[in-house]
């Protein structure tokens, strides 16, 4: 091993790791970067096993700095997230998603990652990530993260060895070229800020890749090494115990000249090398592909159906958010049964992910010419639909915190075809603050109690990342977890009883999706059916009244003549199904959930009672 | 007149001409009771059997397809009934649907009894002939039977009964002679492969006195699909409860997507029918008596309703100016009664429905080559009638409301007319004199039912004719 001076060190971009092990921190004779290994640290135990778990579970993303700080310095941390996994466990979460906790120059959001192998200082170590996963698996909770693929930070230890040593191990790792010309038929995805895909670095003399911004450079997947290098992150995070990766860029690996350079076979390639290697070496864990596409385009990141799936277990259906948005608004069940109906089936063995809120938007980019003339037209130029393009905003500021929407938007997550993803903080209804910008008006500190800070963290007010909301209907005081749990009508019970109803039913996690379509434009019904293990089939109704306005429904029930339906929340039973429609009246935003039950002899149900 | 099939025992045929016999003569009483009934105006003076025919249907049971003469006065018209029995129970059918007969068995209107109409399907399935009458599937048309019908609700002068949320049967209840128009025009776009039909998969067809006729005509149903009027209504509905006092374009609720697309589908389904059955040119007396037309219209409901009458001289005027349109004026097949309550809203766009023409029109008329810019009309109607129908028995005196409801129809009609200009290649407005004609003739025709039949209703039309005379003054 050479000691190398500090500022050409690869490691010297990395900021506030000199005390913790990480990448580059010593470099072997022929220039290869040490790493730290999986065996270096403690290994968490797993959660149960249940091979299909993500089929059923309800997805929470947290962000590790808002969440809770258990150090006092005014940012969240792994260990203070580890420390409110009871109140997660009591709302009913089955998984946690964590955007980027790596080691990161935060340029973006995290996402630029300068060392897959380390912890970003601020949320703790690789210990205390362990600790975290220790502890939410004996809860049963499962632990995903981002991971990307594609592109580095050029803080990374490999990308400064790589420009530094064209000819040492690292210096094919990314994609370099004398000029500016090739793949010229790539587009670039942040216009905003970017003018090429390529940007000339001055150390090695040539021109890097870059499909995001331009200090993240493009690993060359073409180089066997990288292959193998991304698959060894894969492996140390599994080997600590993590459940899975939401894979980010994915449609971006490989390039190849005269294409767009996306979705291209040769990715695909990979990403069976990669599921591959899960079933073989960690089975259970999965992979979810971030790809903001057309669902008939996401639906390839399944893999083949013939087999139930060989690339990813879950993709999340991007535009389904905005189409439950505009068919609230425009008072029709039409946006949502169109996807639906362009959704293709999945193959068995695979999900979908369903969000109402998350830290990534719709952009148009994605869509077809008629999809995108029709979003425009019936969705973006609408003022309000437009700030929900634009601007992050939280759910209960986008539905004006009216309850009765608050709760249809909630129990259409719960029961469309999909595990539904919660972002924190939306199950007691909390507030962003758009005068901290796009970024992180709805990034703002998990409102725990009135107490100082939100109960956030115990440091100085002044050294909270983010201030708490302060404003008189969405701040800490009004809106928070300690004041809600004590509240048997707040949301937050509301939100966990209705998971708890969902978990009870797993037609609703897995289903067939049945659109019941009638007459009534403005009441979205539809069923999910289950032939559960016993050969019963299991079915539940779910009934979406989308106008603010009270609305009749009848509903085509013939298939289930005879059956009884039995409101979920309350088990109250309604008249029997008979060969006519089925008559059903709905307050203004209102919703049913039934299970269509055999109906048994009633006398006898009471008598035995 | 035919009763009894051949397969079918002899002395039933004898006890079916009884039973005909008492069952016309109980219809000049419950006829009237019937929705579909089109000759409320005037007193049934008899009601004379034309053809019964004795259809299969199982054992105890009887389902006997019967057409019979209603004469009233000098108006003589064939209607299609389905009558039914049953030996043992008692059918699940409203009350009044049951035909009392004065000595005779419980006979009823069949059309809402599953256990029976599903036997119609089933024919149409089997391409079986019954007597003169023919069970048909279109050429291509796969169905499938044994699914169970019921009428739908909605329906003024038919019935229709859907199977099994996959088929539409309708009975056209006034027979005209002749192939029925819906089914030649569905058969038309069909055949150029119209992206905006529910197809056309089956017909039940016969003879009425020397003619054949059309009695029943099988299509595609759309279970998933809302009809354009509680579509606009929906979007009516929220633009009029709004506090914001925002335009329909900032509000949640805009239709006016909806009525882009729609006039797209107007005009798509205009040149299939163009390309289907050709078009041609509308010489000078075809104008002039499309003129004469309307005038006579005009002096006839203004003579019925006094509120009409301020407005004669500029509507004569307007109806007038057709004459002197220079041509080329294009005449084609067109759907003849267009309006909201026509198109349907399915999860792959809009479909038009009912090419009959106008219940009221006589077949000849219905029959004749037309303007595409009536249709249009049509629907700038619908849009109006959408925009007003929430102001209907609201008094007159809130103007902000009648102002917000024209300024719904305002911008939905705009975006109609911007649809049907895309695909045309032609703005329907830029043929002003004709369009305004068509709308002004149509808002008379309203004036006269409402006049007749809901007089709450009056101001709608009259508004419109109103509005629509400032405008072109």
């Amino acid at each position: 091993m050479t000691t190398q001076h500090e500022d050409t060190a690869p490691d010297h971009a990395l900021e506030g790791l000199e005390d913790t092990p990480h990448t580059g921190e010593s470099v072997e004779a022929d220039g290869t970067l040490v790493e730290p290994q999986a065996d270096d640290f403690a290994h968490a135990e797993q959660a149960p096993s249940d091979p299909e778990w993500f089929k059923r579970a309800v997805f929470y993303e947290v962000l590790v700095r808002a969440f809770a700080d258990s150090d006092g310095d005014g940012t969240g941390d792994l260990r203070g997230l580890a420390d409110k996994l009871d109140y997660l466990e009591w709302l009913g979460v089955d998984c946690l998603w964590l955007p980027p906790f790596y080691a990161s120059p935060l340029r973006d959001g995290g996402y630029d990652i300068s060392d897959f192998r380390a912890v970003l200082p601020e949320f703790g170590t690789v210990d205390d990530f362990v600790h975290l996963l220790e502890e939410a698996h004996s809860r049963g909770i499962r632990v995903i993260t981002d991971l990307v693929l594609n592109h580095t930070s050029d803080a990374h230890p490999w990308f400064q060895a790589s420009r530094q040593d064209p000819d040492g191990p690292y210096g094919d790792f990314y994609v370099w070229s004398d000029d500016d010309s090739a793949y010229s038929d790539a587009r670039i995805i942040f216009v905003d800020t970017e003018s090429s895909n390529w940007t000339y670095d001055p150390v090695r003399g040539q021109f890097f890749w870059h499909r995001f911004f331009s200090h993240q450079p493009d690993l060359n997947f073409e180089n066997p090494a990288v292959r193998e290098a991304m698959l060894d992150i894969l492996r140390f995070w599994l080997d600590l115990g993590i459940d899975g990766f939401r894979l980010d860029a994915v449609p971006y690996l490989f390039e190849e000249e005269g294409t767009n350079c996306e979705n291209l076979p040769r990715t695909h390639e990979y990403l069976r090398e990669v599921r591959a290697t899960i079933d073989r070496e960690f089975p259970g864990r999965v992979l979810l592909a971030e790809a903001n596409q057309w669902p008939a385009d996401v639906v390839e990141y399944f893999g083949d159906p013939a087999v139930g799936g060989d690339e990813c277990h879950m993709a999340f259906h991007f535009p389904l958010m905005p189409r439950i948005f505009m068919a609230v608004r425009r008072e029709s069940r039409f946006p949502i049964s169109e996807i639906l109906a362009q959704t293709p089936p999945i193959p068995d063995g695979t999900q979908w992910g369903i969000f109402l809120r998350n830290h990534d938007e719709l952009t148009l980019e994605m869509v077809t010419d008629d999809e995108r003339d029709y979003m425009y037209r019936e969705y973006a130029k609408d003022p309000r639909m437009k700030a929900n393009i634009g601007i992050r905003r939280r759910l209960a500021p986008l539905l004006e915190n009216d309850r009765n929407q608050l709760e249809l938007f909630t129990a259409m997550l719960l029961s469309l075809p999909g595990s539904p993803v919660l972002y924190y903080g939306d199950e007691i209804g909390m507030g962003d603050n758009i005068w901290l910008g796009d970024r992180d008006a709805v990034r703002t500190p998990m409102q725990w109690s009135p107490d100082r800070n939100a109960g956030f963290s115990r440091s100085d007010p002044g050294r909270v990342y983010l201030p708490p909301i302060m404003d008189p209907t969405y701040g800490y005081e009004a809106i928070n977890v300690e004041s809600q749990q004590g509240s048997s009508a707040s949301l937050l019970n509301w939100t966990r009883r209705m998971i708890a109803v969902r978990k009870e039913h797993p037609a609703f996690a897995e289903g067939e999706f049945v659109d019941l379509g009638g007459s009534n434009p403005s009441v979205l019904a539809y069923e999910r059916r289950l032939v559960r293990e016993d050969g019963e089939l299991d079915v539940v109704l779910c009934v979406n009244n989308l106008s603010r306005f009270p609305q009749p429904v009848e509903l085509n029930l013939a298939d289930h003549e005879g059956r009884t339906p039995v409101e979920l929340t309350g088990r109250v039973r309604f008249p029997r199904v008979g060969e006519l429609p089925y008559l059903l009246t709905l307050p203004g935003h209102g919703f049913y959930w039934f299970q269509l039950a055999e109906t048994d002899d009633e006398g006898e149900r009471r008598s035995m009672a | 007149m035919s009763t009894a099939p051949g397969s079918h025992r002899a002395s039933e045929s004898q006890t079916h001409d009884d039973l005909v016999t008492q069952i016309a003569a109980a219809l000049p009483e419950w006829l009237p009771t019937q929705r579909w009934f089109g000759g409320k105006d005037r007193a049934i003076t008899a009601v004379r059997p034309l053809a019964a025919t004795d259809l299969p249907a199982g054992d105890d049971v009887l389902l006997l397809h019967l057409v019979v003469e209603v004469e009233q006065g000098d108006r003589r018209e064939p209607y299609q009934l389905l009558i039914g029995h049953r030996d043992d129970q008692v059918p699940d059918v409203p009350a009044s649907a049951s035909i009392p007969l004065a000595d005779g068995p419980a006979v009823y209107e069949a059309s809402g009894d599953a256990d029976l109409t599903c036997h119609l399907l089933d024919l149409v399935a089997g391409s079986a002939t019954v007597d003169g009458l023919r069970f048909a599937p279109e050429p291509g048309a796969e169905l499938e039977s044994g699914l169970r019908g019921h009428p739908i609700s909605t329906e003024q002068s038919n019935t229709s009964i859907v199977y099994g949320g996959q088929y539409i049967l309708k009975l056209f209840r006034k027979l005209t002679p002749g192939t029925n128009k819906d089914l030649v025009l569905h058969r038309a776009l069909r055949e150029v492969q119209s992206e905006h039909i529910a197809d056309p998969l089956g017909s039940i067809s016969g003879e009425l006195g020397e003619e054949s006729v059309t009695f029943g005509m099988l299509q595609r149903f759309m279970p998933d699909a809302a009809d354009g009027w509680v579509m606009a209504t929906t979007s009516v509905r929220d633009y009029m409860a709004d506090p914001s006092g925002l335009p329909p374009e900032d509000l949640g609720g805009d239709f006016s997507g909806e009525a882009y697309r729609l006039g797209r589908a107007v005009a798509d389904v205009h040149a299939d029918l163009a390309q289907a059955l050709g078009t041609r040119e509308a010489d000078a007396d075809e104008l002039a008596e499309t003129v004469t037309a309307m005038v006579d219209r005009l002096e006839r409901v203004a003579a019925d309703v006094p509120e009409l009458a301020q407005h004669v001289d500029g509507l004569g005027a307007a109806f007038r100016a057709v004459a002197d349109v220079p041509p080329p004026v294009t005449a084609q097949s067109v759907h003849g009664d267009l309006h909201l309550g026509q198109v349907l809203r399915t999860l792959q766009g809009w479909l038009l429905l009912d090419f009959e023409g106008e219940p009221a029109a006589s077949a000849a008329e219905r029959s004749t080559l037309r303007s595409p810019l009536r249709d249009v009309a049509g629907m700038l109607r619908s849009f109006d009638y959408a925009a007003q129908q929430l102001l209907v028995g609201q008094g007159d005196d809130d103007h902000d409301q009648a102002e917000r409801a024209d300024a719904w129809a305002r911008h939905n009609r705009a975006a109609f007319c911007d649809g049907y200009a895309k695909v045309a290649g032609r703005d329907p407005r830029d043929d002003a004199v004709l369009l305004r004609a068509f709308e002004l003739d149509k808002a008379v025709y309203e004036v006269a039912y409402e006049h007749a039949n809901r007089p709450d209703w009056l101001l709608v039309p009259l508004s419109s004719i109103r509005r629509l005379m400032t405008e072109g003054s």
